[in-house]
């Protein structure tokens, strides 16, 4: 028989204690759960994510299926600055790998905090992991350091060019030349340096790859305050020290869509709920993306994302 | 010119890669949460054999290679060329050079059935079944009593393969032999 379930009962039973589990954590750090939609207005700006358009019968435009819920739990921070967190479904068209796939389950939380919260950040991840995994407590390192460590070169300085002469070995040196900065970054990154990372914490990545994340000094260089969890290499969260002026995200916008149109890919709509929570003031505070299906897959060994799904190859 | 995205990159495609014809035995999809996507692949060269691995910015596409794999007869070899004939009764002919024909010679007999890969239409490979049966013409007498220890002995089959077989193989008998690995598999006829 076609379309049946893809996942074994062992995987969806470890699925559903996962996400109680989950729940259990949040609860007992005070954080609300909500329920988002997965419809809005405006998709995500972020120069490489494609998002699925929504139509009505008749064809008429009626929104975008969200990459993430940040714009609603975002909106939801400012108006009632306490820590929130969503489970739901996300959606990024053009994914499908042994570790992507166009529809998957993300875990999302934001905690106001003004007392270190990039250190409070990181250390909520360290629990998570350690609370949840047999995997223990996560090391920290920062990005320039695993990636001096590899290629000898101090990324926050690297040129395009310096990066290129890595990049020509996996591209050919005519492909690799017309990458940017930050595309050299990460492929040099994914393909040399995320398969060696058991269970790390990087942190402070490269300005350019700041997305919505604040740039600090490190003390040499400017640096992203951004900080990645990577369990048998693989990444599995993305958190940021939250961008909170709104000023800066609105150019962050438009330099996005100046990207998205170099590289062919459609401008969308400025999200204007989301600038207008910045502006109204979002708290001084951390977000954290988790992808639940790929934590589910390092926790169960399983080789392929596909496994860890309910369903998958039915569409 | 033919050509895939990557995002149509699958196991078994056959693609020109610096102006060579390959498969692509994997592909792995690459990309950062917030970053570009990349695919890295491995590609096996149809002519050498070799692996090699490649990345690929996603999106970007490569020429299709006008590869076609056909079952054929082998014929004979006239000292330069390898001569087969296609099974579909068109009786057409193609002739394989040695180095499209490589390690496949020592399992070439006649009327056996191969698989050719046409590349622009010539022959660019020779590939046997995974299980061909071969007849001992050469190896030494089998010792009595000796076949509950295990032990083997070289054999030369008609084609002019040596293989490792058990003792008590004796010269005429016809052999099943996985081409793959060159092993013995078993005795194709009972004597």
């Amino acid at each position: 028989m076609k379309d049946r379930p893809t996942a074994t009962k062992t995987i969806i039973e470890a699925r559903a204690s996962l996400l109680s589990e989950l729940r259990s954590f949040f609860e007992a750090r005070q954080s609300l759960e909500v329920d988002v939609p997965a419809i809005a207005k405006a998709p995500a700006s972020d120069p490489w994510l494609d998002s699925f358009t929504v139509n009505d019968p008749t064809g008429l435009h009626v929104g975008y299926l969200l990459t993430s819920p940040e714009t609603y739990l975002k909106r939801l921070l400012s108006e009632y600055q306490c820590a929130i967190h969503a489970i739901g479904k996300a959606y990024r068209a053009n994914e499908e790998g042994s570790e992507h796939a166009i529809e998957f389950t993300m875990l999302e939380w934001y905690r106001p905090t003004s007392i270190r919260p990039f250190q409070a950040m990181v250390s909520e991840i360290q629990d998570l992991v350690e609370t949840l995994t047999e995997y223990g407590r996560p090391e920290v390192i920062a990005y320039s350091d695993v990636f001096k460590a590899t290629y000898g070169l101090n990324p926050h300085q690297a040129t395009t060019d310096d990066l290129a002469r890595f990049s020509s070995d996996l591209l050919g040196s005519k492909a690799a030349a017309s990458l940017d900065l930050d595309s050299q970054l990460n492929l040099l990154f994914a393909t040399a340096i995320e398969p060696h990372l058991i269970n790390h914490i990087v942190v402070d990545f490269p300005a350019i790859q700041s997305a919505l994340a604040r740039i600090e000094s490190d003390g040499v260089d400017s640096v992203a305050k951004r900080a990645e969890l990577y369990i048998a290499g693989c990444e599995i969260a993305n958190g940021y020290y939250e961008l909170t002026d709104a000023v800066e995200q609105a150019t962050r916008f438009d330099e996005d869509n100046r990207r998205r149109e170099s590289s062919h890919r459609p401008v969308v709509p400025r999200d204007d709920a989301l600038l207008d929570a910045l502006t109204s003031g979002l708290p001084e505070s951390y977000g954290v993306a988790l992808g639940v299906d790929r934590l589910l897959q390092v926790m169960t060994q399983s080789k392929t994302l596909s496994e860890c799904m309910t369903f998958t190859g039915h569409l | 010119m033919a050509s895939f995205s990557t995002n149509e990159f699958k196991t078994g495609l056959k693609v020109m890669i610096d102006s060579d014809p390959c498969t692509i035995v994997e592909n792995e999809f690459v990309k950062p949460g917030k970053g570009q996507a990349f695919n890295r692949v491995k590609i096996k060269s149809l002519k050498t054999g070799r692996v090699v691995e490649k990345t690929f910015k996603s999106g970007d596409s490569v020429e299709a290679a006008d590869v076609i794999d056909l079952d054929m007869e082998y014929l004979y070899a006239d000292g330069e060329f390898y001569h087969f004939m296609m099974t579909d009764g068109s009786f057409e002919q193609h002739a394989a050079d040695a180095q499209a024909v490589g390690d496949a010679s020592k399992w070439l007999k006649e009327q056996g059935t191969y698989i050719i890969t046409l590349f622009n239409g010539a022959p660019l490979a020779v590939t046997p079944p995974n299980h061909i049966e071969l007849e001992v013409v050469e190896t030494d007498p089998g010792l009595k009593g000796d076949t509950a220890q295990g032990g083997s002995k070289p054999a030369t089959l008609s084609t002019g393969a040596v293989v490792n077989v058990p003792l008590f193989i004796e010269i005429g008998e016809v052999l099943r032999v996985d081409t793959r690995t060159g092993d013995y598999v078993s005795r194709a006829t009972k004597k």
